[in-house]
Order: structure tokens, then C-alpha cells, then sequence
């Protein structure tokens, strides 16, 4: 074991979708965003505390951005210099890196929410966008290990608002990237069972869990998604569900067990038609129509 | 004709079988052997039956003979006559010699379809069950079973295994190796494939085999004759001169000429011009090698070689007419055809070879242009090629979300949700350690232990290691025999004939015998042995779905005829 030396690092993405979190404010009040950040800072720690190798990214996956929560970019580090040390020192008796760590989280969400109010809103979050910068930190990280260190990289996406079908390509390329790179992807979802996830987790092996009581968070959050993937194979944990691989249609963007494959363009179809609406090409059936057509005349007399 | 065909042709006393004495007889298309002290036979084995015999070496101290059956099982008689080894020599020896002639006449009769069959059964362990499962236990006919399953195999067979027919060995007659039997003669062993060699090569030999025969001489005497043979021989000092053969060897006389008049028509290769000049040691020398050999036997032998060597390869371009012929010979008494046979075969060769002297121009225009014209040389025929044109792009780029799903929010909700969001955040200071209640964390334990809400399901997932191997394999059995129930069943729609009407109610009886039979039989097994899970259910939904759709089918056909 101590051998190599063994390090985690761990990318959270987490949803900060405003209008997601505002609508679930009216509904009901006691689960907050910030009760939901509170969790997540214990969890943070404590995966930080699993082993003193371990590292930590936190993204935020915003309406119309997705920015570092921690560590903080550069930029904004210079600019905000002194504060971080003077916030550690107010803590005292703190352990440095969860006084770090929560400041920074805690400043740059509020930073994030309040400057976007002037912005246009979605409903959806960038996911995309969070997922290629986790993968591109976690790249980061494995040049800048040192050599002997064992660094072993998982994403956890905790996500309460609906899927983004316009970055479906974008998503699934950041998914393809993560199978490659061995990166996890394990999804926490608060509200709307995402497909895109469900197929996320099963590509890279990560765990996919709908809770059924948000305000326990913490609670799953340390009891699932705190282990390491090798170690999760000797602990009970809840089952893989079925993942629903289902294309929608071209059509009418439904989900379809069979379809009509278009052989020239990959277009899918819910219903045959003898021209293909993407590439127009024309399909010439020599069979079926000749046998409806004996069907019809028999059936007339 | 069945008088005939139990006409004894041999009885042989002192034939022991498993220990006990008795007698053997050999009739018509069986041979049988029965216990001394009894009248019935204890064994009877049809020639068709018969895949080969085996007899002991004579350093065995018993004399014995023993059958092998196309099934694999073989049975051993003992010849025990008292009067001493040479009598049992005698005895095995005719009875070796008798079932040598039978034999072959027996082994075409054996339908190939039935060896297939059995070959096919034998290669395809699924496919046996299948039968068991079916025809065994008569839930279908044999016919019916074959009827559907054999063209799945065959017909994928007769592409790959058409066999191709061994062509003769060129040293077949040479490894016919005489033996001496110690008083100035010699005995030639005969197997089957050696005759049959002698017969694709010297299909004249054949004729006379069967001109003469059944009817004029035995079997051992022709081939006596063949070898004592003026033709047999002829390279070496003659023998005697009134021959059956004599008339072979003329008709042979002519196809070397004919074959030498075939000539090899090659513009570029001119076989006349070819000469024995080596380049000589000192690589220049072009010294004509002129010997001609003159010595008569020496041409002749040289001649007898290429004629057999022609032959020979004859032989397996005949392929086709030859298994005509064939058939024609294990025929008994259709002479007439065999001598016609070959005969339309040589007209037919003599004939393309009349074309071929007429095409000659052309053909040899082509074979110029083989050689003159190179592929790599023609200019490339490129094929035109369709853009791929596409529109709506972005259909592509959506993910597998239904458009259903998405919230209709209004903007100005978007706005108070906002908002609401951002005062709460601006106020916030995180509290760590009030982040969650104990009862909330324990319904959560509660829920990811083993039992809990999300941990449902886990069991399941060991169906493989909960249900015996044996059952399994059982199970896997039934399905297979139902699917291909199941298959009969639904191929017959639609019922466009009478006889598919009459397989649909068959079949469906069939299946409910199955259900009665098989199904209900392994349901009890199974609830005796207390599995949870339905195993059968699905065997069940199958059938009740052909059900439905025989009673829709049948009510429908009542309307009809009402
Ligand atoms: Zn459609
Ligand atoms: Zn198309």
C-alpha cells in the first residue's frame, strides 16, 4: 500500500442552476441551495481528510457559465489576494485547507449567483461545458503528479435541473473523453432522472443515484459516493439500474425501441417513409406494397 | 421377392458367438446367426446395416470375423470347426469373400439421405436434443421434424460440403501389392476404392465388368482374367491371346491417338519445338540431344504412361458423367444403359474437340490478348459519386430527450426565482455542523441498507447462482423444444393452403400435448423444489399467445364459411 503512493482527486460539479434552485426555494423553503452547499463543503472535507494526498476541484454548472469554485483561477486569486489567509486565521484552530477551501466556495458562489442576475436565465445548466473543464483539470493534475504517485481521478455531478438536449454531442464527447482517460463520473441527482447521466455513469462505471430525500444529502453523499470506485466493489451498494439506451427519433423526438435506420445518413425514423426528410434519399421496396396491394383487392369484392 | 431376398447363400456350422455355439447364415440382405439349441436367431444383422468387416490376422491363434455396423457397434463370430484350423480358414474365408460381394451392393442402397441425417444429428448435440425432445417422444413426426430443420442445415451445407471426389491416386495400380501364396502364384486383395479406381480410370474395364459379369463369369474371375490379362500385361511378355480384354486394348490404341491428335493448342507454347538441349557446362553449347530411343518396348511403356497418366486425370474431370454411370452400375440389370454410357461422353469429347479446331482463331486471338493486355494498365473507371446532402443538421446534434420533457417556465418566474435565490445566497454563512438531522440520516441509512428502498433488487441479479445447473440445462432444453414448436406453429400463417390449415390445428394440438406433457411436468418439478421466481411463466405467455391467435384464427374461418 505505501508502496505507491495513492492520491484522489476529485472533481465535484454541482448544479447551481438559479432558476432550478429559486422554484425549489418557493416550494419548499427548508431545502435551500445554501443547505445543499453546506453538504457539500462536509463532504469535500471529509474526502479531503480520507487521506492528506487527496485533492479537491470544485465546478459550478451555471445557467450561461461554468466556472472553478476551487481552486480558485489565478486571475481571480492575484485580485483577491490577502483574503483567503485572513479568513484561515479568523478559524482559528481550523484545519488551513477546509477553512481554504469552504471561504473560497462560499465567496465564489455568491460572487457567481450575484453578478449572473443581470444575465438570461435557463432552465438548464451548461453540463457540457463543467464536464470538459473537470476533465481537462483532472489532466491537469495527472501531468503535474509527481512520478510514483498514483493519482486516481472521478467527477461527481450533483444535478438538480433538467438535461440539455442542444449539448447532447458535446456531453457525450466529454463522456467518451472520460471512458478513455479511466475518469468515473458518478451522478447525485436531486430532481429529474437524466438520461444523459444514467449513460454517463454506465459508460465510465460510476454510480448513478436518484435520491429520495434531498434534504439527507450529506447523508448518501458519504455513504455512496465518498469511497473510491476500487473499493466500492467489496461494499453493498444500491444495484446498477437499467440504462435506457433508447434513440429518439428524428421525427418527433421520441424515444423508440425500433426504428427506421436511414442506410445513407443514420437518420432515425419512428414511422417508414419512402423518402429519407434528412438526406432525401428514396427507398424503393419491391416486396410489401405488392401484398397490400392483393390485400385491398381481395378485401374490395 | 421376399422368398429371394431370405434365399440362404451360405450356412456355416460351428460359429461361435459370445461363447456359445451355433450357426450362421447368410441370406439374401441379411446375415444372422442362431444359437444351436434354439430356432430363432439370436442375431441378424442387414448388409445394409453392415459399414464394414474385419477379420483376424492369421498369427491369432482363433479364427474369427468380425462386422462393424454403420452405428458403431460391431459383433465378432468365432469359426470353431472341429475339423481343424484350415476348415475354420475355410469357413471365415467364405463367408469373408461372400460379404465382400454383398457388401458393396448393399452400402448404395443405404440411402445417403439416412447417413446425412445421422451425421447431421451427430454434429449438432442441440439439434439430437431437438429430435429427442420432438420426434422421440412423438410430439412431431420425423418427417416434419426434417422436413424444417434438415434444409436449415443442408441447404447451408450443400455450398460448403459439396465434397469434392477424390481424384485416382496415380500409383493406384503399383500399390496394388500382389501377395505370393507359395505356389508360383499370386493374390491380388481387392478392396472397393481399388476396383472403383480401376473403373474411373479404364472405363472400357468397366463395360466389360458389367457385360460379363453376373452373367458369364464371377466377380473374382473377371478380375483373375484382368490381371492374367494381355492388357494387364502388356508391357511385359504376353500371355494368353484369347482375351476379353483384347478389345480394350484396341479401343485404348485409339484414344492415345486421339489424345495425341488433341495436341495442347497453345500459340504460345509449341510442344514440337521442345528438345532435351541442355546449355552445355562451358553455358554455351547448343548440342542437339538426339537420341532416339528405338528400342519398341522402352516407346510403348513410355506410351502406356502418359496414356495412364492421361487417364488418371480423366478421371476426375468426369466427375459429373461418371457418377451418372455410376448410378447405372449398382443398377442390376440395365446393361444396355452402362454400354451406353460412356459413349455419349466420348462423342461429347470428340465434338469440342471438332469446335475447338473451328474456333481456333478466336481462341487464339484471346490468348493474345491475355497475354498483350495488362489490368493495371487500363485507364480506371472511376464511378460517380453522390454528394451526401443533408438538412436539418441539428436533428443530429439532439440528445435522446423527448421534447415532452422540458418545464414551461415563464420568464418572469425565471426572474423570482433568481432572485430569490440570490438573497437567500447573499445572506449565507455555511453552518458545518448542522448540516443534517439523525432522524433524516437514519431513514437514509435505512434506505441504502440491504432491503432498504434503493437497495432493491440486489438479489435478482444472482438468478444464475438460485437456480440449479440441472435445471437450468432442463430448462434450456424446453425452451429450445417449444421455440421450435412454437416456429412450426406461427410459420403456417398465413394458412394459404389446406395443408397448412391442417398443420395449424395439428400444431396446436401438438402444443397443448407439449403443455400437458413437458410444461406442467417441469412446473411441478419446480414447485417441488420451492423456487420463488416463475420460470415458466414465460414459456407459458408464449403459448397462451398462440393460442389467441389459433382461437382468432379459427373464429375467423367460422364467420367465413358462415
Ligand atoms: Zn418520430
Ligand atoms: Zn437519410
Amino acid at each position: 500500500m505505501s508502496d505507491r503512493k495513492k492520491a484522489s482527486l476529485l472533481v465535484v460539479v454541482i448544479d447551481t442552476n438559479p432558476v432550478w434552485w429559486g422554484q425549489r426555494l418557493v416550494d419548499q423553503p427548508d431545502k435551500s441551495l445554501t443547505q445543499f452547499l453546506d453538504s457539500i463543503m462536509v463532504f469535500t472535507n471529509s474526502h479531503l481528510m480520507m487521506n492528506h494526498r487527496n485533492k479537491l476541484a470544485v465546478i459550478a454548472a451555471h445557467t450561461n457559465q461554468s466556472c472553478f469554485l476551487y481552486p480558485r483561477a489565478e486571475s481571480r486569486e492575484a485580485a483577491g489576494g490577502g483574503e483567503p489567509g485572513g479568513a484561515a486565521g479568523a478559524h482559528d484552530g481550523k484545519y488551513e485547507l477546509f477553512a481554504q477551501v469552504n471561504e473560497q466556495v462560499m465567496e465564489e458562489v455568491k460572487n457567481l449567483i450575484l453578478t449572473s442576475l443581470e444575465g438570461h436565465s435557463e432552465t438548464d445548466s451548461l453540463l457540457a461545458g463543467a464536464l470538459a473543464m473537470s476533465l481537462c483539470y483532472i489532466h491537469r493534475c495527472e501531468k503535474e503528479s509527481f512520478t510514483g504517485e498514483d493519482l486516481s481521478s472521478r467527477i461527481l455531478i450533483i444535478k438538480g435541473s433538467e438535461d440539455n438536449p442542444a449539448q447532447y454531442m458535446n456531453f457525450m464527447n466529454a463522456v467518451f473523453t472520460a471512458q478513455k482517460q479511466n475518469v468515473t463520473i458518478d451522478a447525485c441527482i436531486l430532481d429529474n432522472d437524466s438520461g444523459l447521466l444514467q449513460q454517463a455513469c454506465d459508460i465510465t462505471g460510476g454510480v448513478y443515484l436518484k435520491i429520495p430525500q434531498p434534504s439527507g444529502l450529506l447523508q448518501y453523499l458519504l455513504w455512496v459516493f465518498l469511497p473510491d470506485p476500487t473499493l466500492r466493489l467489496k461494499l453493498t451498494l444500491p444495484p446498477k439500474a437499467q440504462v435506457d439506451y433508447r434513440a429518439a427519433c428524428f421525427c418527433h423526438r421520441n424515444l423508440i425501441d425500433i426504428g427506421y435506420v436511414c442506410s445513407v445518413c443514420l437518420s432515425i425514423f419512428c414511422s417508414f417513409s419512402p423518402i429519407c426528410s434528412t438526406c432525401q434519399t428514396t427507398f424503393k421496396f419491391m416486396g410489401l406494397p405488392k401484398i397490400a396491394k392483393k390485400k385491398q383487392k381481395k378485401l374490395n369484392p | 421377392m421376399s422368398r429371394s431376398s431370405e434365399e440362404v447363400l451360405l450356412m456355416v456350422n460351428y460359429v461361435r458367438n459370445k461363447k456359445t455355439d451355433g450357426m450362421l447364415y447368410m441370406m439374401g440382405e441379411r446375415m444372422a446367426w442362431m444359437q444351436n439349441s434354439k430356432n430363432t436367431f439370436s442375431y441378424s444383422h442387414p448388409y445394409a446395416d453392415i459399414k464394414s468387416q474385419k477379420i483376424s490376422p492369421d498369427s491369432k491363434e482363433k479364427v474369427q470375423l468380425q462386422v462393424v455396423m454403420h452405428n458403431g457397434s460391431a459383433n465378432t463370430f468365432h469359426f470353431n470347426n472341429p475339423e481343424g484350423r484350415s476348415a475354420q480358414i475355410q469357413d471365415r474365408d467364405a463367408v469373408k469373400e461372400l460379404l465382400q460381394q454383398l457388401l458393396p451392393k448393399f452400402r448404395h442402397k443405404l440411402s445417403s439421405e439416412l447417413e446425412e441425417k445421422n451425421r447431421l444429428l451427430k454434429e449438432n448435440p442441440e439439434l439430437f436434443q431437438l429430435y429427442k425432445d420432438l420426434v422421440v417422444t412423438q410430439v412431431i413426426t420425423a418427417d416434419e421434424f426434417w422436413a424444417t430443420q434438415a434444409n436449415k442445415y443442408t441447404n447451408g451445407g450443400e455450398k460448403g460440403e459439396l465434397k469434392q471426389q477424390t481424384g485416382v491416386s496415380a500409383a493406384f495400380l503399383a500399390d496394388i501389392k500382389p501377395q505370393t501364396d507359395g505356389c508360383n502364384g499370386l493374390k491380388y486383395n481387392l478392396t472397393a476404392d481399388i476396383i472403383e479406381s480401376i473403373f474411373r480410370t479404364y472405363p472400357m474395364v468397366r463395360k466389360k465388368h458389367a457385360e460379363h459379369v453376373p452373367h458369364e463369369m464371377t466377380e473374382s474371375d473377371f478380375w483373375t482374367r484382368f490381371f492374367q490379362s494381355h492388357y494387364f500385361h502388356r508391357d511385359r511378355t504376353t500371355l494368353g491371346n484369347k482375351d476379353i480384354f483384347s478389345e480394350c486394348a484396341k479401343k485404348d490404341e485409339e484414344d492415345i491417338k486421339e489424345e495425341m491428335d488433341k495436341n495442347v493448342k497453345d500459340p504460345f507454347l509449341d510442344l514440337t519445338q521442345l528438345t532435351d538441349s541442355t546449355l552445355d557446362e562451358g553455358y554455351g553449347g547448343t548440342t542437339e540431344d538426339k537420341r532416339i530411343s528405338h528400342n519398341h518396348t522402352n516407346l510403348t511403356m513410355i506410351r502406356r504412361f502418359n496414356y495412364h497418366s492421361t487417364m488418371v486425370l480423366k478421371a476426375c474431370e468426369k466427375n459429373m458423367g461418371q457418377q451418372e454411370s455410376h448410378k447405372g452400375d449398382s443398377a442390376t440389370n440395365s446393361s444396355e444403359q452402362i454400354g451406353d454410357s460412356p459413349s455419349p461422353m466420348m462423342n461429347g469429347e470428340a465434338s469440342t474437340s471438332s469446335n475447338t479446331e473451328q474456333s481456333e482463331p478466336v481462341t487464339k486471338k484471346a490468348r493474345i490478348r491475355e497475354k498483350l493486355e495488362l489490368e493495371d494498365f487500363q485507364p480506371e473507371e472511376k464511378e460517380k459519386s453522390l454528394n451526401l446532402q443533408l438538412s436539418r443538421m441539428d436533428r443530429y446534434l439532439h440528445g435522446p430527450t423527448p421534447v415532452v420533457a422540458v418545464r414551461y417556465t415563464t420568464g418572469e418566474d425565471m426572474m423570482q426565482a433568481t432572485h430569490s435565490v440570490a438573497t437567500e445566497i447573499s445572506h449565507w454563512t455555511p453552518n458545518l455542523t448542522q448540516v443534517i438531522s439523525e432522524n433524516v440520516a437514519l431513514s437514509v441509512l435505512g434506505e441504502l441498507s440491504p432491503g432498504g428502498a434503493l437497495m432493491h433488487g440486489t438479489s435478482l441479479q444472482q438468478l444464475h447462482q438460485m437456480v440449479s445447473p440441472n435445471v437450468q440445462e432442463e430448462l434450456k432444453q424446453q425452451y429450445n423444444a417449444l421455440c421450435e414448436l412454437l416456429r412450426h406453429f406461427w410459420a403456417c400463417f398465413p394458412t394459404s393452403s389446406k395443408f397448412l390449415e391442417e398443420k395449424v390445428v395439428r400444431m396446436k394440438s401438438t402444443l397443448e400435448r407439449f403443455q400437458m406433457a413437458k410444461l406442467n411436468s417441469l412446473k411441478e418439478k419446480l414447485e417441488e423444489d420451492h423456487y420463488s421466481i416463475d420460470l415458466t411463466g414465460h414459456m407459458e405467455e408464449m403459448l397462451a399467445a398462440a393460442y389467441r391467435k389459433f382461437d382468432m384464427w379459427q373464429s375467423k374461418r367460422i364467420q367465413k364459411k358462415s
